[in-house]
């Protein structure tokens, strides 16, 4: 069994709406901190994740039903040591839920104890919190990149590793 | 080994306004299918949720509270006789600024494994946490989220 994260949220939105702000860059940067994906949104095209600092994954369109479901696979292509993962998978769900929609987002790797997961984990309840805000009061919050919760484990754990560091020396 | 549901939420509010909206009955039944929290919130005082049709959901104890950051509460079913023999589980709610947002974090856990109750507050807590979110930032609560199988 691979390990894998689940979050569900509900939006007073449409699906129409809701599929445009989960694909469309105009919209992504607003709320994924600045991220935008590229891909011509056909099975088996290739899909791409740019962020403010360059690439940041890339992979493939591995289903896709519009308005209904999305499913892709990501490489990480920024860090070797999340992209020694290999791919993990991520499937977008719409459904309808009463006058609202329910979105779930899995994220799935094989990778035991994965790196990715973790970080993933920590993203995707800030990103999808403020896609919902997006689509329910049309502004999304202005979050720095500096601000996303993996920046700031990196930075504690770069402080961490400092600290360490600065002990070891006065050892 | 126990089991557990862990969800995040970021707000466009403030930790005192979603402190209230969390506490007090007349917010909680906008958002909590017309449900509500009643307790002293006091450390050791009595806790339920009380249904719409005032029939009792769950009973516990206020376990440790520091307004407007941190509630645990403990937690058992009263009114599914499956869920209420699983007997006591922990829930702790925590707010903290972020930013221009509140981060609020739920941490339901249970002393065994295959828990029902953690089963069933997992499809719960996203419904309540997303209608407590839109509540906070539109004013407005969330319409009925039955899901309709097709």
């Amino acid at each position: 069994m691979p390990d894998r994260f689940v979050y569900v949220t509900y939006i007073r939105t449409t699906p129409e709406k809701l599929w445009d702000a989960l694909l469309k860059p105009e919209f992504t940067k607003q709320y994924w901190f600045g991220s935008w994906q590229e891909s011509d949104w056909k099975k088996s095209a290739s899909w791409k994740l740019y962020g403010p600092e360059g690439l940041n994954c890339s992979g493939e369109v591995v289903e896709i039903e519009k308005q209904r479901r999305l499913v892709t696979k990501w490489l990480n292509e920024s860090k070797p040591e999340l992209k020694a993962e290999g791919y993990s998978l991520c499937t977008f769900e719409i459904e309808q839920a009463g006058a609202a929609l329910r979105l779930t987002v899995t994220h799935e790797c094989a990778a035991p104890k994965s790196k990715v997961l973790e970080r993933v984990g920590m993203g995707w309840p800030m990103v999808l919190s403020n896609l919902k805000s997006l689509l329910e009061t049309g502004a999304a919050f202005d979050i720095p990149l500096s601000q996303t919760p993996c920046h700031q484990e990196e930075e504690k754990a770069r402080a961490n590793a400092q600290g360490n560091a600065q002990e070891a020396a006065h050892v | 080994m126990s089991d557990r549901f862990f969800y995040v939420t970021y707000n466009r509010t403030t930790p005192e306004k979603a402190w209230d909206a969390l506490m007090k009955p007349e917010f909680n039944k906008l958002y909590w299918f017309g449900a509500f929290m009643q307790s002293d919130w006091k450390k050791g005082a009595p806790w339920k949720i009380v249904l719409n049709d005032g029939r009792i959901a769950d009973t516990g104890e206020i376990v440790e509270i520091e307004k407007p950051k941190k509630i645990v509460i403990k937690w058992r079913n009263e009114f599914m006789p499956e869920i209420k023999a699983e007997g006591w589980s922990q829930c702790t709610i925590e707010l903290e600024p972020s930013g221009d947002m509140v981060k609020l974090t739920v941490l339901h856990e249970i002393d065994k494994t295959g828990s029902k109750l953690i089963q069933a507050v997992s499809g719960g807590w996203p419904k309540i946490l997303s209608g407590l979110k839109t509540l906070l930032e539109t004013g407005k609560p969330l319409p009925d989220m039955a899901v309709s199988k097709k």
